[in-house]
């Protein structure tokens, strides 16, 4: 008979494939299947040279205080490896608890169809304690006048439901990265969460990007 | 005096550990260790370098002790593992009352189900008593451990 044939040993091997495999099989269940990603953004929502050996994806909602926290790291790693890092912005709002984020991340992607995104960005950081409230339409319109845009077009731009198209395929490719929270940043590829990776973490794997 | 635990009630407590524990190590094995870093870093309990590894492997833990639970291999040692878990757990949402850290997710499910700090502590203490039962339990019918043995035996089943 096969199981008198099988020792203690040979069960307890197969008894442990077993358990290892059904772990495996849970695993394989709850990440599903490979969706596709891509780190590609509009031009204007990107900084530094396009042959850049380093490239940082960046997964921000405007209204996330932790998002504005990573904005100083973020600039130093900017001025630290200028001309050789190339920044690419992708909205991400958190909009279950950011009940602006989508409306200043569409305002904003309004100002980068002027060729204005990054001045806007970051009078939206700056100031992120002021325009999350019943001033909101108050303080865009500031901003949108501090970057000089025209007002009359952007204020059609952000009626145009391709630009919240826009914010939603980019949120959709954050979730197929699997992205949770923010900011999240890829860097070359590998994923750096919150400012504290970032910079902790984020300038040495840089310097070793630059110098493969 | 040595409590008996019907086999019935440790099967069922050893396949509701193991189902918990399944779920919520595969929830974030399957995601980003760094998202789970996060939430381990704001506990402040592991040193900074130590975090990242932490997420990377505790989830693994969870399923395959969970695993061992359910299918009843070295249920001794994997409800003690269970336990020893869930005791870690409740010392760190204890720890985390005593700061006064507010925790953004408990981290116990991934991103999936998010538990308030009380809700996790009465949680995790249910768990561990279940781990109690499960320990007790073995050596056990339906088991991996009874199939290793050439058979179930009852209770003095596996001892030499």
């Amino acid at each position: 008979m096969m199981d008198s044939a099988m020792d203690r040993m040979t069960r307890l091997a197969v008894s442990a494939a077993l358990v290892l495999a059904a772990g495996a099989g849970s695993f394989l269940v709850a990440r599903g299947g490979v969706k596709p990603y891509s780190p590609a953004a509009p031009g204007y929502r990107a900084l530094g040279p396009a042959d850049a050996k380093v490239t940082i994806v960046e997964f921000s909602d405007f209204e996330c205080p932790a998002c504005r926290v990573a904005e100083p790291p973020m600039r130093g790693i900017l001025k630290l490896f200028d001309g050789k890092v190339r920044l690419v912005f992708k909205h991400f709002p958190l909009e279950r608890m950011h009940h602006h984020a989508r409306a200043a991340a569409i305002a904003s992607e309004c100002a980068g169809r002027q060729g204005r995104f990054w001045e806007f960005h970051h009078d939206l950081y700056d100031h992120q304690s002021e325009w999350p409230s019943e001033k909101f339409e108050e303080r865009m319109a500031a901003y949108a006048k501090n970057a000089k845009l025209d007002e009359a077009a952007w204020k059609a731009c952000r009626a145009d439901p391709a630009v919240d198209a826009a914010v939603s395929a980019d949120v959709k490719d954050g979730e197929n990265a699997w992205v949770g929270s923010t900011p999240t940043f890829f860097i070359n590829g590998k994923r750096f969460v919150g400012a504290m990776q970032l910079s902790e973490r984020g300038t040495p794997w840089i310097e070793k990007e630059l110098k493969k | 005096m040595s409590v008996k635990i019907s086999p019935s009630a440790g099967l069922a407590a050893r396949v509701i550990v193991g189902a918990v524990l399944v779920y919520a190590g595969a929830t974030k094995a399957a995601g980003p260790a760094e998202e789970f870093a996060i939430v381990i870093g704001s506990y402040d309990l592991l040193p900074r370098d130590m975090v990242l590894t932490a997420a990377t492997f505790l989830p693994w833990v969870e399923i395959l002790v969970g695993w061992s639970l359910i299918l009843g291999l070295r249920l001794k040692v994997a409800a003690a593992a269970a336990g020893s878990l869930f005791a870690a757990f409740l010392f760190a949402l204890l720890t985390v009352k005593a700061k006064g850290i507010e925790l953004p997710n408990c981290g116990c499910f991934g991103d999936g189900v998010h538990l308030t700090l009380t809700q996790g502590l009465v949680f995790d203490s249910a768990l561990a008593a279940l781990c109690w039962l499960a320990w007790k339990s073995a050596p056990a019918p339906l088991s991996l451990d009874s199939w290793t043995e050439g058979g179930y035996t009852g209770r003095d089943h596996g001892k030499r």
